[in-house]
């Protein structure tokens, strides 16, 4: 069986083909770029979206070498995520299934990340750490949902790097930008806020302090240092928290920010200190992708074999992980 | 005898009696200046909080000794089952009676989680260590949305567990308190991710 899946929740288009053991046939992106300074723009990034999308889906379809009429069913991001982006790939499925006459499959972006990142790095039962720009929560399953253990109360860790690269003047996502400074440092760490409330974390009056730093004149390598040092140790806290409670022998961090290697790197400690093994979402795959909603589509289809009629079809932009039943999983 | 979240749990006599000591100790991949500060910030807290607890009619082991440099703190031995594995409704209750008498004391928990309940004779409540002193209905609803967050996800199957410890805790604090405050602890859900506001 073969899966497309569509993936356009954010910045990124993707589409993938995907095969019921796990094949990835194809993922094929375009990452909408917002100018220097900003962050993205709904209706920019839709646009882009628009423009993107025939050539990526041409491509994806190419690159897997099959047609449409080789796929089996349809899958899309029906949220979490921005509206105006959520839609256009939503159209892009409900044409392609109607026309074609396939099932259409709606998933929940953030349970395709879950999906994804467990199917490759072969993690059977782990805590897992999921840090984006939309994301950050640490979850188990258990009884037929991905159960929150903790997560942040206000902003998550990918909008707190992306708001402070603003700052500096650096287009979003920021991440990337920002570990790159901070490795530059000398290590010169400036005191901030450190807020841990059992296994939730809130990085809001962090934000505020780091960006006060920043405009009193302190050198940007030192902010990212003492930022990413501030906020992962945060992270790396609320997840040891949660492996001792859970006694979870295995830990997995997907999203965007999951492609930090501090981030990585303090995990890997925390996990050493409390005997698990940690999985890190291959890079190529930690950030959005179509991939992760074909493979979701997929499994889901293949268990319940529920879709979802062209007319009755929808987007959300607020979805919790936790509200979804997870039917296939044990 | 253990390996916490933040520290380690040792097995000592104390005056010739089994007691314990928890080390919270240093974590390597912190910076070194946090981790110290962070260690030894709660340490203090954590001692002084288990002595104010117990004014507010709280079971909490007795403190013996507390080394701020080391961050250890020497306590007495409870004996019992840990809540989060022998969780039934009527702990629910009780440890609902516990966070009310703390928070009519304006003492904040901080990590009010199972595991830090210990099914004795009485219930003991343990690990101070994110304690603070607050009036603001915020912050004592913070302390309940934890709790509800451990009960929704690793005690998914016992159904009755947050319902009565709200129960419990309405039976110290008074209905309309309570409602008031678990009006709050809906606020903050609606703040999260992805919330449905209804």
């Amino acid at each position: 069986m073969l899966c497309l899946g569509i993936e356009s929740t954010a910045h990124t288009f993707g589409c993938s083909v995907v095969e019921s053991k796990g094949k990835v046939l194809s993922d094929e992106r375009d990452v909408y770029k917002a100018p220097e300074g900003s962050g993205i723009h709904p209706r920019d990034a839709s646009r882009h979206h628009m423009e993107a999308c025939s050539a990526v889906l041409r491509q994806s379809l190419l690159s897997a070498g099959v047609s449409m009429k080789d796929i089996d069913i349809v899958g899309y991001s029906a949220g979490p995520g921005l509206g105006p982006c959520l839609r256009v790939g939503a159209v892009a499925a409900r044409t392609l299934a109607g026309f074609y006459k396939k099932p259409l499959v709606p998933v929940n972006h953030a349970l395709g990340h879950l999906e994804l990142g467990a199917m490759l790095t072969d993690a059977t039962d782990p805590l897992v750490l999921l840090v984006s720009g939309g994301h950050t929560m640490i979850l188990a399953f258990s009884h037929g949902r991905w159960r929150v253990f903790g997560e942040t109360l206000d902003i998550t860790v990918g909008q707190l790097l992306d708001q402070f690269g603003r700052t500096l003047g650096f287009a979003s996502p920021c991440g990337g930008r920002i570990e790159q400074l901070a490795v530059q440092s000398a290590g010169k760490y400036m005191q901030l806020p450190y807020i841990v409330k059992g296994n939730d974390v809130s990085f809001s009056g962090l934000l505020t302090a780091v960006t006060k730093l920043a405009s009193e004149g302190v050198e940007a390598t030192d902010t990212c240092y003492s930022l990413q040092e501030t906020a992962f140790a945060m992270l790396a806290e609320a997840v040891e928290r949660a492996l001792s409670f859970t006694g979870k022998k295995e830990m997995m961090i997907v999203g965007g920010v999951a492609a930090n290697k501090r981030l990585a790197q303090m995990l890997e400690a925390a996990c050493g200190r409390q005997g698990s093994k940690l999985f890190v979402c291959p890079l190529k795959f930690a950030g959005d992708n179509g991939a992760q909603i074909a493979w979701t589509a997929i499994q889901q289809y293949q268990d319940t074999k529920k879709q979802i009629k062209v007319e009755k079809s929808f987007v959300q932009q607020s979805w919790r992980l936790d509200t979804v039943d997870v039917s296939w999983r044990r | 005898m253990k390996r916490g979240a933040e520290a380690d749990i040792y097995l000592v006599e104390w005056g010739g009696k089994k007691a314990v000591s928890k080390v919270r100790t240093p974590k390597p991949y912190r910076h070194q200046e946090l981790d110290s500060a962070i260690r030894k910030h709660r340490t203090v807290h954590e001692a002084n909080f288990m002595s104010t607890a117990k004014a507010a009619g709280v079971t909490t082991p007795f403190v013996h000794f507390v080394d701020p440099v080391k961050a250890e703190i020497i306590m007495d031995f409870v004996e019992g089952e840990n809540v989060r594995v022998g969780i039934t409704p009527d702990l629910c209750y009780e440890m609902g009676r516990y966070a009310a008498m703390l928070h009519a004391n304006t003492i904040i928990h901080g990590d009010l989680t199972t595991s830090n309940f210990i099914a004795n004779k009485k219930l003991v409540l343990l690990d101070f260590g994110l304690s603070y002193y607050s009036e603001r209905i915020e912050d004592l609803a913070t302390d309940i949305r934890l709790i509800k967050e451990v009960f929704t996800s690793a005690h998914i199957v016992v159904k009755k567990a947050f319902p009565r410890f709200v129960q419990g805790y309405a039976s110290i604090a008074g209905r309309k308190r309570t409602d008031k405050i678990l009006e709050n602890v809906r606020e903050i859900e609606q703040r999260g991710r992805y919330a449905r506001v209804t």
